[in-house]
């Protein structure tokens, strides 16, 4: 049984609905660890001042909010610990938006939540979402710091995924690439016969990190003391118009769907 | 092309390489699409005097430049093994080189819980009508394509998006990266009560809106922290002088972390006519309480220009919640009182 990272009580139409909240991320990197080169012990990070190089300890440690381009303010522990959000374990919805009004720079980390207790108010939320066809705008304190996120019907469960702030996304419109010239009418064509010749669903099972393998891999051979060639990098095939590669690899793309 | 022509922001790309769809190759540089939360603070003593974080062998407790640090994988005897940046890229050369755009899907068949970053990707070759092509055409049938890549030792997935003139790309995760309901031990689906899902369809219908109105998404955090700082700079009270952001090394969030001015870059290697705003910038007009236009956006991730700054960014690059969640599994004691860098102090000496 997987334990639940934080208890919440959805709020919405005068309803309190009980949940669990799980991680629905779970961590597959490589990790690696950095190491003074000389003796191979993992190197610690310490804070100093910069001026002379002196570590400084935790107490002494502030932080300072810039507020202009050469100026900051410090902000004492205690101020900082009066920006708290008040403790609550309420999630309250705001807004409902249809999926499409979020697009994918929003969204940051997913998380599942489960009934808590009682299961039809869980599923009647669910079932709720998925008849209106909208996404909640959600809002809520966990450990002592506030979080907005997106409240979602995903396969028949809720999933809660935290979303970025107003300022942290850019919205980029009206942009211009210059070219020199424009891709022609015969080009056009191709490129989208290519294209529609290579759509497919989105199927997630078809994509594997292959990469994490090969590294790991690397690291038990040079653990043995193995040798390794390194492969050196295919030459790209020898460049041409754009529209004999189009034509190229659209033939080559027929060529892969009878085989 | 009139590329590059003012500075050369092209060395703040944090992945360079092409697109290939086909035989067709698109030379592209990356660019981070999301910039830092308005909180970001940085290190002083209660001086003001500007703090930073150092590397030191704990064994002979001495600090370490860049040049002494290696990166290495801790084997299950304890056993080091070092591992070199060519030997992570070479394991997979042509990875680290292209994005091969094997397949083009419909976006929304997506499931949000793969989005994982944002970013730019803007021309860099000589050409850019392979690039205008690819936008073109991905906006027209309305698809976007995935392929995976290497960037910074590790592999991505990735969809590249068009709004029919800007290539962007938005990294997905694995689907061996996202737990499955079964996997968190959710219950069998049930009915709900009819009259409840009619009660909460009838509440979301109230408060529905078509339009996201960004003021929700609002960083009501930041906008308490400036509040607090203002009255004191009112005051004159506890205000430092810094350096300026761009020759900062040490921001508060992640350790050596590059800033770029996005809105600058872009017009840089952009036509001039370009607009480029922050999201609560555009459509709904929204008063912000921050000083932000005084702010350059900080950028997290960083060129990997030696190991030690590329791997350096492995704990410190997570938001305090990974590192919380790393800590959880590590069943570290006092995890829930501790601050960012005592998770990744804690975690380091607890992996």
């Amino acid at each position: 049984m997987k334990r639940a990272i934080w208890k919440g009580t959805i709020k919405i139409a005068g309803e309190e609905i009980a949940v669990r909240m799980y991680s629905a991320v779970q961590d597959q990197k490589v990790h690696f660890r950095l190491l003074h080169a000389k003796d191979l012990e993992p190197v610690e990070q310490r804070i100093v001042r910069k001026s002379d190089g002196k570590e400084v300890p935790k107490d002494e440690q502030r932080k300072a909010l810039p507020v202009e381009a050469d100026t900051a303010v410090i902000v004492e522990p205690d101020e900082l610990e009066r920006t708290a959000p008040e403790t609550s374990r309420d999630i309250d919805l705001c807004r409902f938006v249809p999926a499409s009004a979020l697009g994918d720079q929003w969204y940051d980390r997913p998380y599942y939540l489960g009934p808590d207790k009682d299961d039809q108010a869980y599923f009647s939320l669910v079932a709720a979402l998925e008849h209106q066809k909208v996404i909640g705008i959600a809002r809520w304190a966990m450990r002592k710091k506030r979080y907005v996120g997106a409240l979602k019907a995903e396969g028949g469960y809720l999933m809660l995924i935290t979303l970025r702030r107003a300022d942290q996304v850019l919205s980029v419109s009206g942009i211009d690439i210059p070219a020199a010239r424009q891709p022609d009418d015969k080009e056009v064509r191709l490129a989208e016969q290519l294209v529609m010749s290579i759509s497919a669903d989105f199927e997630p099972q078809s994509w594997v990190d292959e990469y994490r393998a090969r590294v790991m891999k690397l690291i038990e051979a040079k653990a043995r003391g193995v040798k390794i060639v390194l492969p050196k990098a295919k030459p790209k095939p020898a460049g041409g118009g754009l529209a004999d590669m189009l034509q190229k690899s659209l033939a080559m793309a027929k060529e892969k769907k009878v085989a | 092309m009139p590329e590059h022509s003012t500075g050369s922001p092209r060395g703040r790309a944090i992945w360079s390489g092409t697109i290939t769809f086909g035989l067709v190759s698109v030379p592209v540089d990356l660019f981070p699409a999301i910039r830092a939360r308005q909180t970001s603070m940085k290190m002083v003593d209660p001086k003001g005097r500007p703090l930073g974080r150092r590397f030191y062998c704990p064994k002979e407790d001495k600090p370490l430049s860049p040049d002494d640090i290696v990166r290495g994988y801790e084997m299950e005897d304890g056993k080091m093994v070092v591992v070199t940046d060519e030997e992570l890229a070479s394991v997979a050369p042509e990875m680290s080189r292209d994005i091969d755009l094997r397949r083009f899907v419909p976006i929304e068949q997506i499931p949000p819980m793969y989005f994982q970053r944002p970013y730019l990707m803007l021309p860099s070759g000589k050409s850019t009508k392979a690039y205008h092509l690819l936008a073109r055409t991905m906006q027209k049938t309305q698809r976007v394509g995935v392929g995976t890549f290497v960037m910074r030792g590790h592999e991505y997935l990735v969809a590249i998006l068009s709004d029919g003139t800007l290539l962007r790309a938005e990294t997905l995760r694995f689907p061996d990266e996202l737990r499955s309901p079964a996997d968190v031990d959710l219950p069998k689906p049930k009915k709900g009560s009819p009259k409840l899902v009619k009660a909460l369809s009838a509440a979301m219908g109230k408060l529905k809106r078509d339009q996201l109105d960004v003021d929700e998404l609002a960083d009501r955090y930041a906008e308490e922290l400036h509040r607090i700082a203002q009255a004191k700079e009112k005051k004159h009270q506890d205000v430092i002088h810094i350096t300026s952001a761009a020759e900062d090394e040490n921001a508060e969030e992640g350790a050596g972390a590059d800033v770029v001015d996005l809105v600058k870059l872009l017009r840089q290697r952009l036509s001039s006519g370009a607009t480029v705003q922050t999201a609560d910038q555009t459509g709904t007009a929204h008063a912000h309480a921050g000083a932000k236009s005084t702010r350059k956006p900080p950028k997290r991730a960083t060129p990997a220009s030696s190991a030690a700054k590329a791997a350096g960014s492995d704990l410190s690059a997570l938001s305090k919640e990974d590192l919380y969640e790393r800590a959880q599994a590590l069943e570290i004691p006092g995890r829930s009182k501790m601050d960012r860098d005592e998770l990744i102090a804690a975690i380091k000496k607890a992996a």
